[in-house]
Formats: structure tokens, sequence, C-alpha cells
């Protein structure tokens, strides 16, 4: 057992808690995925379809060919670029997800781990679109982003990957902006009223 | 007699006559409705007067009921929220209110400054650039500041906004632009088809001029008091937004509008913001914006009292106020014969109408009839009455003249269409001869133009071309909208003879009553040789200030192609840009701003480095510690103990900022080849190299080191300030330049929590924390050495030998969950060996120490010879910056290059910036052979010393120059020496 | 202005960089004779008003490099594609 402390990325940033309008039901729920697996993988050059097999036959999913989602057991790869995937599992915990993979993918891609360098916040409620919308200049219509949609852009400035896993939206930021962003949330988030919960 | 409302007409109108707020004008307490504006509740308590002119201080009222209005200009409310130039026309009145006049003192009726008017024959177009020209010292010390006092509207508070704005994307099928008949016609039509649309409107209340006009629409009364018809009762898919106004139209369907979220509220409620700025991106969008009403310019046209008709007729319909008890009526078209007929409906008098039109008109004559009005064919001359209209004079078509007694004026010249919104993206509006008018030229693609807007004049018009453009832009959208409910309008109207101004009064005939631009001032420009609008606004000022000429534009050229004998239609009009209205810099800020301003960077420890009382810098985006001070320290002292103390025992610096990018692939270490100016296919696994990176053109981009963690995976840093540009640099080099390369890179900066561990108990902090059985000897891990290791019981950790310090050092890479715990645990384990956190201040002193350039040397004018490291450059591969890096110009030894600087007294500091000259020259730029980059104070030679460039400089160690600071005054004379300050054989790294 | 990235889909331009001309082809550097061709390369650029090959960076989002065919004249966008061919 390590004598270092772990720390999520909002660790002494975020408490659990009732943030903006006080009354009602809260317009947005946030919470923080601790402790789960993020890496990225590209495709070697030539390995592309070879990657694809390996990736289904290892975690049953077919790594999709744009900006999506692919859900095997246990593992979520989400298109972020040509040949480039973000997987996100938890149950392959912060960097056994990255080994997990670079094993198991050995030779057809390069595998990096992103585990703690990423904050994940997960964003729920009946405004959470409208939430977004102050800082993402991204067409969140469900007949648009519908369930497993993915996309890379910026909120408030700040660059982040999100995701759409049923009517919740994750929200994948860079660690060192955690502080802002939260400054960012509790923000656009005052008028509906937001609730922190903790999760995981 | 005012505050007791004495104008308001009972029993009228569609304000809330039940409901009595409160507010205040200049001090005097008075009374309104809900639903009226503060001009409305004005003329509804009898105040005319609201404001003072721009120039001349002439008094002036209400010209408007709209966004247009040029004159009734206000301060709104008090304190820290009191906003300069707000329109009183605009302005929903609310308990509490508070508005002042502007540009008068000490009141607005005894302004000492309209003494002006008597000084007008100097005041004229350009008059600050003909009569402030000499000498010309004075302008900046005497005539801008006596100019800018004396001319000028409102003051802005000076305290820091206390309210919150915010920004907001919003995505649509359709936009309508303007909720009046056309835009509510349009905007069904669209919703029906199944289109998602966004319906904005600068009103409070929907519904345009359905709001003023009284008529029928589709059967229902259009007697005053009804209810706009809202589209449909649940439309499929339409957001409505009051109090929006779309004021910029930008490439690619992209529109901004700023909503006035809490502007009719004393003080924005808890969590709402004052303002809202929309950015909407719509395939289709559908202006309907109505049209201005324009004035017919005339001698003293700008008396308060003098109205557009059509204002008139939104006082007396929508807000249940008269405008005056006596009205004369003063219009080029039979569409202003409503006002008569509202008024003496109303029952106010209608004391004539003046009809200007040469061949006259018998509807005219019919309406006076019925109004028991004169009906007069002639001009207005004149207007009497100081502070408000009191007599008016009539020239009429025989030539007789006669004064008629009143106190309001209502004029109308025509109207021209609300086209702004379409020539955003360079459209040129076309002028229509049988409107008179300007109307929309060629369209920027997905925009169409519906109702008043496009020049149609009457309701039934509107609203079927809004219907038509609803469903059109539906279609585009590919969606299947019905067949029109309404038939195409006639499009047959009579031809309009519009009468621009009238010649023979002798008063100050204005154009632009904001900016006091008259006719005479245009008159002087075509004199002077001006004959595009544009020019004329430029130097004449017409068209200027907060509204942009909307009611005076097309009289300006229309007065310009008089005076140069051209056809109106040919001269054009000026170029309309965003914004539409004036939009507040805190909507365009939105969040960001204060400490928001822009995101902040923090490291895994920066709590860490607040426990410790450190003093942070900002490093691009990123919070630095800069020096942790002790109490009773001196910032030189901080760094002096902090870089004394890592060179004596040992110390421990946050590196985590650094760029770190994750190069891995079978061509890896080809690609490295590429990029970097030396060699990295032949660095061993489990070795660091010192890299430096070129742009093509031979400068130095970049540098780092890079480490090979296994034969197809590299781990390189750059400079904390360019890593995003190198991300990016290496990215093109993959994708663009060597796609045939089998190379991934990725960011690995965030993943990775950063120690540098350094001094000569540096290895003794690092094994304590490593586990067992694991070597970092100085034979098992040499200097340049890397690897991964486990530490404090399994956690993962990458060890690079490296040393910017120039002391035996490490850095210690977790990932950064840990980071905040293992500089806690370096912490603890160094205590017993001296440890002790030194900030980028420190790192920055040990660096100049050891000559090791940085972002000051790396400054885009450096090439590799010039900073010491051209041998490293290889003659053997293609890599980026090689063959423009090899010509002569950049390698001969004239140029500056880089060299170390001792002062002669060790006392003075030498000013990085400073240049250096020959001994005994003078500071002049033809002696100027070089130039400081960085200098610290050298605890080690206890002397200050300095980096430099300097011509030739390396062959001149041992020379004294003059280093010259004419900005801060200062010579002092330095020896040029190796840049190499400490330890310049390095043998403190390899120990 | 919006481009649309043939990964990401529509986007607003503040999410891309500009870096220009896609059309020069980077000499051979180890060839002494192609002196004028990096002058060219580097230095040099037409200023055409119309279609316009571009590189654009879609920094904020699929970090792709982008051949922009943009009308300099209209701003309108007439095609984007990924600089790398056969992605």
């Amino acid at each position: 057992m390590s004598s270092l402390k772990s720390m999520s990325a909002l660790h002494g940033i975020v408490s659990p808690g009732r943030y903006g309008k006080q009354d009602g039901e809260p317009g947005v729920v946030a919470s923080e995925r601790r402790d789960i697996g993020l890496a990225t993988i590209a495709a070697r050059k030539g390995h592309e379809a070879d990657l694809t097999a390996a990736v289904k036959a290892a975690y049953g999913a077919v790594l999709p060919s744009g900006p999506g989602s692919a859900v095997g057991p246990g593992v979520r790869f989400i298109g972020i670029g040509p040949g480039q995937w973000f997987a996100v599992s938890e149950t392959l915990a912060n960097e056994a997800l990255a080994d997990d993979l670079a094993e198991r993918l050995k030779g057809l891609a390069s595998v990096a781990d992103h585990s703690s360098g990423r904050a994940i916040i997960r964003l729920e409620g009946p405004e959470v679109r409208a939430v977004l919308a102050k800082g993402l200049a991204l067409d969140l219509d469900p007949r648009v982003f519908g369930d497993g949609a993915a996309a890379t852009s910026t909120i408030g400035h700040m660059g982040a990957l999100l995701w759409r896993d049923g009517e919740a939206y994750d929200i994948a930021l860079f660690r060192s902006v955690g502080g802002s962003f939260w400054g960012w949330l509790r923000s656009a988030a005052a008028a509906f009223g937001l609730e922190v919960v903790t999760t995981s | 007699m005012a505050g007791r409302q004495t104008n308001r007409l009972r029993g009228h109108g569609l304000v809330d006559q039940g409901t009595t707020v409160s507010f205040r004008f200049d001090g005097q307490q008075l009374t309104g409705h809900p639903g009226d504006t503060l001009a409305s509740a004005l003329l509804a308590n009898g105040i005319r007067l609201v404001g003072r002119s721009f120039k001349y201080h002439r008094p002036r009222g209400i010209l408007t009921a709209g966004s247009e209005e040029p004159n009734a200009l206000v301060e709104l409310r008090q304190g820290a929220r009191r906003e300069p130039n707000t329109r009183a026309t605009t302005i929903e009145l609310y308990d509490g209110l508070e508005a002042a006049s502007q540009n008068r003192w000490p009141s607005l009726k005894a302004d000492l400054l309209s003494l002006n008017q008597l000084a007008a024959p100097l005041l004229g177009a350009g008059f600050y650039y003909k009569t402030f020209m000499w000498p010309a010292a004075f302008w900046e010390k005497l005539y801008e500041p006596m100019i800018r006092r004396a001319a000028g509207l409102g003051y802005p508070s000076k305290q820091a906004d206390p309210d919150s704005y915010e920004k907001t994307n919003a995505f649509c099928d359709v936009l309508v632009i303007g909720a009046g008949p056309a835009g509510l016609s349009a905007a069904l039509a669209a919703a029906k088809a199944g289109a998602r649309v966004i319906l904005c409107d600068e009103d409070f209340a929907l519904g345009g001029r359905l709001l003023s006009e009284r008529g029928d629409v589709d059967g229902e009364s259009g007697a005053p008091g009804r209810r706009p018809r809202r589209p449909n009762s649940s439309p499929p898919d339409c957001r409505i937004l009051r109090r929006t106004t779309v004021f910029g139209a930008y490439d690619g369907g992209v529109y901004a509008a700023v909503e006035r979220v809490s502007d009719h509220l004393p003080v924005p409620p808890e969590h709402a913001p004052r303002q809202r700025l929309w950015r909407i991106v719509a395939k289709q969008a559908i202006v309907c914006a109505g049209a201005f009403e324009r004035p017919i310019v005339f001698g003293d046209n700008d008396r308060p009292g003098v109205m557009l008709a059509g204002a008139v007729r939104t006082y007396v319909n929508r807000f249940g106020v008269a405008p005056g008890q006596n009205a004369v009526i003063f219009a080029d078209n039979d569409a202003a014969l409503r006002t008569a007929t509202d008024l003496a409906d109303a029952g106010l008098t209608v004391q004539a109408i003046v009809d200007p039109r040469p061949q006259g008109s018998a509807a005219a004559e019919q309406v006076a009839a019925g109004t028991g009005a004169l009906y007069l064919r002639g001009v207005i001359e004149k207007v009497r009455g100081a502070h408000g209209v009191r007599v008016v004079g009539v020239r009429d078509n025989q030539g007789g003249t006669r004064t008629i007694k009143c106190d309001l004026l209502a004029i109308s010249g025509g109207w021209n269409p609300a086209l702004n919104l379409t020539t955003h993206l360079g459209g040129k509006p076309r002028w229509d001869d049988s409107r008179a008018c300007l109307v929309p030229g060629d369209l920027p693609a997905g925009m169409r133009v519906a109702g008043a807007a496009v020049g149609e004049v009457s309701t039934e018009a509107c609203l079927a071309s809004g219907e038509a453009a609803g469903a059109g832009a539906a279609r585009d959208c590919g969606f299947s909208p019905s067949a029109p409910s309404r038939p195409a309008p006639d499009r047959q109207i009579a031809p309009a003879t519009p009468v621009w101004q009238v010649e023979t009064g002798r008063g100050k005939a204005f154009v632009d009553s904001q900016n006091d631009v008259a006719v005479s001032d245009v008159k002087l420009a075509a004199r002077e040789g001006f004959r595009v609008p544009d020019h004329v606004k430029r130097y004449t000022t017409l068209g200027m200030a907060t509204d942009q000429g909307k009611t005076s534009n097309l009289n300006g050229a229309a007065i310009l192609a008089e005076a140069t004998g051209r056809y109106l239609g040919a001269v054009g009009s000026t170029t309309f840009r965003p914004p539409y209205t004036p939009v507040s810099i805190g909507a365009l800020a939105g969040h960001h701003r204060g400490t928001d301003f822009r995101p902040t960077r923090l490291t895994p420890s920066h709590r860490w480095a607040e426990e410790q009382g450190a003093v942070f810098v900002e490093v691009g985006m990123w919070m630095r510690a800069l020096m942790f001070p002790r109490p009773e320290e001196s910032a030189q002292e901080t760094v002096n103990r902090e870089v004394a103390n890592t060179r004596a025992h040992v110390g421990v610096c946050d590196v985590s900022t650094l760029g770190k990018i994750d190069v891995q692939g079978t061509d890896a270490a080809a690609f490295l080849d590429k990029v970097y100016i030396n060699g990295f296919s032949k660095l061993a696994v489990g070795k660091a190299r010192y890299g430096l990176m070129l742009r093509e053109d031979g400068f130095a981009m970049d540098d780092g080191t890079t480490a090979r963690l296994a034969e197809d995976h590299f781990y390189m840093t750059t400079t904390t300030a360019n890593a995003v540009r190198v991300s990016q640099h290496l990215e093109f080099c993959q994708e663009v330049l060597w796609p045939e390369l089998d190379v991934q890179t990725v960011s690995a900066t965030e993943q990775w929590a950063q120690y540098a561990v350094a001094g000569p108990n540096a290895r003794a902090v690092i094994a304590a924390l490593l586990d067992s059985g694991q070597d970092i000897s100085n034979d098992a891990f040499p200097y340049m050495a890397c690897g991964t290791f486990k530490i404090c019981g399994g956690v993962p950790a990458r060890l690079f030998r490296l040393s910017f310090s120039g002391e035996l050092a490490y850095e210690i890479g977790v990932p950064a969950r840990y980071g905040d715990g293992l500089i806690r645990a370096i912490m603890d384990a160094g205590a017993a060996h001296g440890i002790a956190p030194y900030g980028t201040e420190a790192l920055g002193v040990m660096r100049i120490e050891k000559g090791h350039a940085a972002g000051p040397e790396l400054n885009g004018q450096t090439t590799a010879h010039d900073l010491g490291l051209g041998r490293m450059m290889s003659k053997k591969k293609d890599f980026v910056g090689r063959f423009l890096g090899e010509r002569e110009a950049l390698n001969e030894p004239a140029r500056a290059a880089l060299v170390g600087l001792k002062p002669l007294d060790p006392k003075v500091r030498v000013s990085a910036g400073a240049h250096l000259v020959p001994k005994g020259a003078d500071a002049v730029a033809a002696n100027d052979q070089g130039y400081v980059t960085s200098q610290a104070y050298s605890p080690e030679l206890k002397s200050f010393v300095a980096l430099a460039m300097l011509s030739n400089g390396p062959a001149r160690h041992g020379e004294v120059l003059k280093v010259c600071d004419p900005l801060r005054g200062s010579e002092t004379l330095a020896e040029v020496c190796s840049p190499h300050f400490v330890d310049p054989d390095g043998e403190r790294l390899r120990v | 202005m919006r481009i649309t990235c043939p990964y990401c889909g529509e986007r607003a331009l503040d999410e891309f960089t500009y870096r220009g001309d896609a059309t020069v082809k980077r000499p051979d550097s180890l060839d002494e004779n192609t002196a004028e061709a990096w002058v060219d390369y580097v230095y040099l650029r037409d200023n055409p008003a119309g279609p316009h090959k571009e590189l654009w960076h879609h920094g904020a989002g699929c970090h792709a490099w982008l051949e922009v065919t943009r009308d300099t004249v209209t701003h309108e966008i007439l095609d984007v594609a990924f600089a790398r061919k056969g992605c």
C-alpha cells in the first residue's frame, strides 16, 4: 500500500452541497467520476484494421470512425480524432486501463495513460443543456447529439471532451483547469440551482 | 403640471393604468404605469425637454418611440450602476427608476454651455481639423480637453460594475429577427412546418407596429388594448426572446444578440445576469426589423415637441399618452394621416395638416375635414419655443405665411426599411425609386427579408411576406411547409414623392440632431469636395454615435445628392456595421472578467505551495511558485537563500508545468531527428538528451530534453510557455511534412506531476523515496539517465537525471493524483538533508549562473549559432530549419552571440534590455553591438551577472563594454566573459 | 465564420488557427541547389483574391491539420479536407 495519498482532480476544490438557487429541484446535478481508467490509443501506421479487430476481440467494442462512442463490457471507446480514441473504464481503474491496453494492443497502437491528467465531471438534470450552452458552442439538441455522441471542443475557453451517456453528459477536462471550470460551472448553473454529489 | 400624468389618456393604450409606479427624472418624483417606457412616462407627465445636444447644447426632446432615438439620451441609475447615453424611448419603466438628463450645466433648463450656439459659425463640419491646428502642442493639453468637456454625452460610472453578465450559444433552423406582423407571421409559418425557430425582438412586448396602429388583423378588432397574436398557442419549437436585439450578422449564419435580462428591474434578481449575449447559429434567418420613419429637415426642426408622426401614434395608441394637446401634422405621405385620425379620436386637437407635396392629396384633404383640421398646401419654415414647440410658421405654396399655435408638430418624410443587418456582410442596399427608399440588395446566403424591412407598407402585405419568408426558410431547411394562407401582397403602390428638406427656413436645420449636423454642414462638405456618404460621415460626424444615423443617413445622402447635382440612387448610403444598437462591454465579456478573465492552470501541488506561503507568477495560463518567502525576508534575500540552499544542500522545484509530449511509434526516433537539430536515433534506451528545435527559417523555436523510455517510446519536454505551440508544430510535421512516418504524439503534461530535486544531497533524498532494491548510484544511474521506478510503496515514477541548476539533480514524475503526496514526501525525506523549496526566480538565477538559454534568449531572433549551440546542428540529416539555418549570414561571427557579463562593480545591477556599446562610445544606435537578455544576482559569485547577445561575442571575453539603458537612465561598465559563471566544466552534475 | 471539420463537423472559427498557404511544398534540405525554392517556401506567398487553399489547425477539436479552400473575397468555405492524405 502506497504511502502517497491519491487525490482526484477536484479534491479540495469542489465540496458536495447545493449551490446557486436554493429552492426547488436542482436544475443540474454534478459529480466527479474518480479513480477511473483513462487512456488514449492511437493507431500505428498501417495497423488501423488490425487495431479495430484487436479491440473488438479484447474489449467487445467496434472502434467508431468518427466522434462517437463504442461501449464494450467495462470500457468505452470515444473517437477524438482520425485514428485516435479516448478509452474510459471503471473496472480498469486508474493506471490499470493504460497498462491493459498497452499489453493487449502492443504493436498496433500507441497507448498513453491519462487517468491522472483529466477531471471527469458528470452533469445531469433538466437544465444541463442550458448550462452547457453558456460555455459550449455545440448543438446539444437530442435530435443532433444523441446517446453516445461525443465531441472535443471548449467549455468556457477550456479544452473539453464531452460525451453523452444516457441522459448524462460526461466531461473530460485537463486536470489543471479543474478550479477554473468549477468557477465557470457554479456561475453558469446558479440560476437553475446546482447540486454537487459524489459518486464512485 | 408635471408629476400628475396630466397627459395620460385614460382608458387608452396597453399600459396597466390600474397600477402606478414611481420614478425620478433629474430629481423630480414622477409616476407612470407598467408597460410605459421612460419616454412615454415623461410625456405623460408633460415633460418634453429631456436633454441638451452634443455640440450646441440645444434643448432636445423626444423624436421617436424606438431604438433609433437620436435625442432623448439619459443617464440611467446611480452609483456603480449608472449608465450614460441610454435611450429614454427604450427604457422600460420600473418602480424606483432614476434617470438624469445629460450634457447640461448647471441644469437642463439653464444650460450655460448653450452659449456654444453663438459660436456655431466656428463649429461647422470638420471644425476641429481646421480651428485647432496650431500650435500642435496645444491639441493634447488644451484644445482636446476643452472640447471634451464642452461636448460629449453622459458620463459612465467609474466604479466596477456590480452586476454579472453571461454569454450563451443557440442553434436553430430559422432565426426570425423582429416580432412585428411580418416576424410573427414568419415564425409561425416556419415553426408550423417543423423548423426549430428562434424569434427575437428588441422590445419588451411582441407585435412591433401592431402595438402602435389601430386596424383589424384577420377580422380581430384593432382597438387599442388588443394583444398581438402570438405564433400559435403551443408552437412546435419556437423560442421567443423578448428584450433581445440581434445586433450583428456574421459569416456562416452566425448572429449575435444581446438580451436585456434585468435592465427593466432596479437590480438583477439573485443569480440572474443583467444582460446575456447570444451567439445564434441559424441555418436560415429572416430579417423582419421593420422600418424607421424619417424626418423632414427644416429650420429649428430639433425643438422638443417635434416628433415623428408614427411615434405620435405609438404614444397615443400603445402608451395612452398625449405627446401634445394641439398638433400640427407635416407629412409628405398619406400613411401619416392616421396620426391625425388617432389624435382626434383620442380627443386631442389637430390644428392643421401641412402637405408639402406639389400635387397635394385628396385623402389628406378628406382627413383634415374629418378631424377639424386646416389643410394647408405648403411647408413648415420655422418653429418657435426654446423648451418646446409653441408656434409653427407655415409658408403655403402661394408664398403666403401664417403662424399656428401648437405644442406638437408631427412630421413624416416616409419610411426607410431597417435593412442594417442585410449589409453587415458587405451587401449593398438598392435604391427603390417608387418607394423612395433604400431596400435590401444582394443578401448573404441563408438570409431573407420580409415586411416593412423590405419596403412593404400595409399590415396585410407584411403578414403575407412574413408567411412566405417563413415557409421558404423552412423549406430550405428541409421541411415541407403547408401552402400559404394569405394571398401574395399587391405590390402596386402609389409612387412616393419624398420631400427631404425645406429650403426657405432661417433657423438651423438639423439633419442629424444627435451630432448637431445641419444642412449647412453637409453642403459645406460637398463644397469642400466630399462626395461619398461614408466620407461625409467622417468629416461631418453625420450618422455617428449611439443611433448611427438611423433617422438621418438618408436625408443626409439626399442633401448631398442635391448639393452635388447627382441622382440620389447613385449616391448610395453609408455602410452599416455591427452593432445595430450599442452593446455594453460587460455583455461581450460575460463570465470572463476579473480573475475569470481566462482560465488558470494549477499544478497538482498548488495547495501545498500556498501552504508554504509561495508567491505565484503567471506563466502562460499556469500559476507557478515564484519564490517561498519567509517572514521578514526581502525578495532578494529569499531568492539568494533558495539558490544558496540548493547549491549547498538540496532544493525542490515544481516543474509540472513544463510541456510534456509522449512520442511513440516505430519511426519515433526518425521523427525526432527531423524536429531537433541534433540526432536522437542513436540515443540509448534509458537515456535523455538536450535538444533544440528551429523554425524552418533557421531561428530557434524551443528547447528541452527528450528521454528514450523504449525503442519506440520517447518522452519530450518543452518550455512551459511554448508547450501548445510545440504540440501544434509536431502535429504539422507528422501530418503535413512526413505523413509516411509511423509516429503518434499526445500531450502528457497533465498526467505527470514532476519535481526537480537539485543539490549535493539530491541523491540521498531520492534514494529515501525509492522502494527497496532499486539502485540510483552514479554508476547505475549516471548523468542523463532515465528510468521507471517504484516509490513510496509501489507508486510508479519516472526518474530523469537532468539538471537545469547545474547541481547534481533529478526530475521525478508521478501520476498527477500523487503530486501533492509526492511533494510532501520529498520534503519529509529531505528534512534531514536541509531541503527547501525554490521557485522560478531561484531557478532563473541558477540557469543564468550556468549560462543556459531560456525564454529571453530564445526570443525568435536567435539562431543555434547565436546561442552557442551551432555545433549541435547535424550535417548529415534533414531537419526543420536545416537549410535556411545554414545560411552564411546566420552563422557569421559578427552576429550577436551569447556571452556572460560581469559588471566591474559587482553591486551594480545590469538591466535586461540594456544595449552594449564600446567603452567610451556614445549610446547611439550606430554604436550598438548587442543587448542584455537576462540578469540576476549570483550568490555564488557575490556579484550581479548577466547574459547578453553580443556581436562576435565568444571572441571578446575579457573586453570591457558600456552597458546603456537609456530607458531607465543608467550606464555601467561590464566585462564580457563566458556565460558559464558557475562550475563551467559541469563537474557537479556528474558526481 | 464556421468551418466544417471533416472529423468533428461544423465548428466555430475560434476553434481553429490559421497557418497559411497549403499549396507550398517543402524542398529537400539535403539538396544544396534548393536555395531559391527554400526562400519561396518560407518567405514568399501569393495573395489571391478568390479561392485559396489554406492550412488550418483544429486545435480545440481533433487536432487535425486541415486543408481549407476558402474564397478570400467572400470568406465562403468551399471545401475542407484532412491535410494528411488518405486519412
